[in-house]
C-alpha cells in the first residue's frame, strides 16, 4: 500500500507505448525519409554513407539510374541528410521499422532518367541533375554569353571532356611550334 | 560467404507458419525470450535491457528474458554472426523448443550493417538460420524493440512496405530566389552555418539568418542590415543562434559586400 501511495505521488513512469503513440524527442534520428520529387541523383548520399545502405547504380538496361536505400543496413548517422544538396533525404521521426519475414519490405527505390553524353552516347548522369545545375547557374548573376561559355560541355561526359581538352591543347601547341 | 547450414527436416517440419501461429495463440501473454549475442558490439544489448526496464515495461505483455535456450519461445539474435559465433548460434537454435520465433535485432543482425562486407562475419542472422522478424536500427530504440516484439507476436502490424518510385519528371526541383540575386551568397551562408552548428541546427540557423536578412529594408545598405540583424539576433532565446547569426554576418555577409563597398571594422557586429 505504501508503494501505491508513492506511485500516486510521483506519477506513472512507464510509457504506454504500443497502446498509444510515443512522441520522440526533438532531433531524434529516425529512418531517413526519401523525397523522390526532390532527388536529383547526384549520389552524394551514396558516397557519404559509411555502411553502404544507400546505393546509386545504373540498372541493367542502362536506361535508369536507381537510387536504393536498404533500411536494414542503415546506422542512422545522418550523413546523407548532411550532404544532400536539395534536402531530398532527411532523417524523419519514424522509429517503427520492424518487418516480418521479408527483408525486401525494408527497401526503398527511386528510378531517375539518365542523361546520355552527346559525343559518345554513354549514360553518365541524370537529366534532373543537369536541369538543376543549369537552373542554379542561371542565378549566379552571369550574363548570357558567360553562361553559354561556361556550360558548353554540360551535356558531355567526363571522359569525352578530357579528350576534348587534350585535343584542344595539342592543337594549341602545334600552332605555337609553327 | 555462401550458406552452408541446412535446417534439419524435423525442425523445418515443426516450424511451419501455421504451427507458429498456433503456438503464439497458446503462449499469449507469457513468452520467454533468449538473447543470443553473435558478435554484437553490445549496443543492441544495452537497448534490450533499456527496453525491459520499468520505463517501457514489456512484462505487461509477458516478456521475460531467460538464461537458457531450452526455455525460450523467442530467440533474439544480435550481431553480424562472426565466425566464432556460428556454431554457438546453431546450437542455441537447435536447442530451443519447436516452434521457435527468431528475431534479428539491430542493423548487424538484419543485414550485417556496417560490417556487411567484412571478411570475418557472415553478414546477418538470415544468412545462417531462417528469421521471422527484422528489427533494424543501430542500435534500435527501445520503442522499436517493443514494436518489433509486438510484431513478432502479432499484436501490431508492420508499418514499412517496399516502395518503388518511377516515372518522375526530369524538371529541376524548385530553387528559392536569392536575396542578393547571387546564389553564391546562400551557398556560403549554408556552408558556414553547417560548419558552426552541424547539419541539424545548421539548417535552422540558415533559415533564421535568411529570414532575418530579408527583413532589412535595404539589403545593400551595410548599416541598416547591421541594425536589423543585431535586433533580430538579440530576440533569439537560444544564445547559440544569437552568436552564430552574428558570426555569419561578420564573415559571410561582409565578405560579399566587399565587392561593392569599403568595409570598416565598425561594420562588424559585436558577438
Amino acid at each position: 500500500m505504501k508503494l501505491l501511495d508513492m506511485t500516486r505521488k510521483y506519477g506513472n513512469a512507464t510509457y504506454n507505448y504500443p497502446f498509444e503513440p510515443y512522441v520522440v524527442p526533438e532531433g531524434f534520428r529516425g529512418k531517413p525519409a526519401y523525397d523522390y520529387e526532390k532527388c536529383i541523383g547526384c549520389a552524394a548520399c551514396a558516397v557519404a554513407c559509411p555502411s553502404n545502405a544507400i546505393n546509386v547504380k545504373l540498372n541493367e538496361e542502362k536506361t535508369k539510374l536507381v537510387w536504393e536505400f536498404d533500411c536494414a543496413r542503415c546506422i542512422y548517422c545522418g550523413r546523407c541528410d548532411e550532404v544532400c544538396p536539395t534536402n531530398a533525404v532527411m532523417l524523419s521521426d519514424e522509429f517503427e521499422t520492424a518487418v516480418r519475414f521479408d527483408r525486401k519490405n525494408l527497401l526503398e527505390r527511386g528510378c531517375l532518367e539518365v542523361e546520355y553524353c552527346e559525343k559518345c552516347n554513354k549514360p553518365f548522369t541524370t537529366k534532373k541533375l543537369i536541369a538543376y545545375d543549369l537552373e542554379r547557374l542561371k542565378r549566379v548573376g552571369w550574363d548570357e554569353a558567360t553562361l553559354a561559355d561556361k556550360t558548353k560541355y554540360i551535356h558531355t561526359c567526363p571522359e569525352c571532356k578530357k579528350d576534348i581538352t587534350v585535343e584542344n591543347s595539342t592543337q594549341y601547341f602545334v600552332r605555337k611550334r609553327k | 560467404m555462401s550458406k552452408t547450414y541446412v535446417v534439419p527436416e524435423e525442425i523445418a517440419a515443426a516450424n511451419t507458419l501455421e504451427a507458429k501461429l498456433r503456438h503464439l495463440k497458446n503462449i499469449k501473454g507469457s513468452f520467454n525470450v533468449f538473447r543470443v549475442d553473435c558478435g554484437s558490439c553490445n549496443g543492441c544489448e544495452i537497448e534490450i535491457f533499456a527496453a525491459i526496464t520499468p520505463m517501457w515495461d514489456p512484462e505487461r505483455f509477458g516478456f521475460k528474458l531467460v538464461a537458457n535456450p531450452r526455455h525460450a519461445d523467442i530467440l533474439v539474435c544480435s550481431g553480424p554472426v562472426t565466425r566464432q559465433m556460428y556454431y554457438p548460434l546453431l546450437r542455441a537454435y537447435e536447442a530451443s523448443p519447436n516452434p521457435k520465433v527468431v528475431v534479428a535485432i539491430g542493423a548487424c543482425g538484419s543485414s550485417g550493417g556496417i560490417f556487411h562486407d567484412a571478411y570475418s562475419v557472415w553478414g546477418g542472422i538470415d544468412k545462417v538460420i531462417p528469421v521471422d522478424v527484422y528489427i533494424p536500427g543501430c542500435p534500435p530504440h527501445p520503442a522499436t524493440i517493443i514494436h518489433g516484439l509486438a510484431t513478432a507476436l502479432g499484436i501490431l502490424d508492420q508499418k514499412l512496405e517496399f516502395k518503388e518510385h518511377d516515372n518522375g519528371s526530369s524538371e529541376s526541383p524548385k530553387i528559392d530566389k536569392s536575396v542578393f540575386g547571387n546564389l553564391l551568397f546562400e551557398r556560403d551562408v549554408l556552408a558556414k552555418s553547417k560548419q558552426l552548428m552541424g547539419y541539424l541546427y545548421g539548417r535552422k540557423l540558415f533559415d533564421k539568418y535568411i529570414k532575418a536578412i530579408k527583413e532589412s529594408s535595404d539589403i545593400q545598405d551595410i548599416a541598416k542590415t547591421k541594425k536589423t540583424i543585431e535586433r533580430l539576433s538579440s530576440e533569439e532565446k537560444d544564445p547559440r543562434y544569437k552568436e552564430c547569426m552574428r558570426t555569419i554576418h561578420n564573415s559571410v555577409y561582409l565578405a560579399h559586400m566587399k565587392q561593392f563597398k569599403e568595409i570598416n571594422i565598425a561594420d562588424q557586429i559585436e558577438l
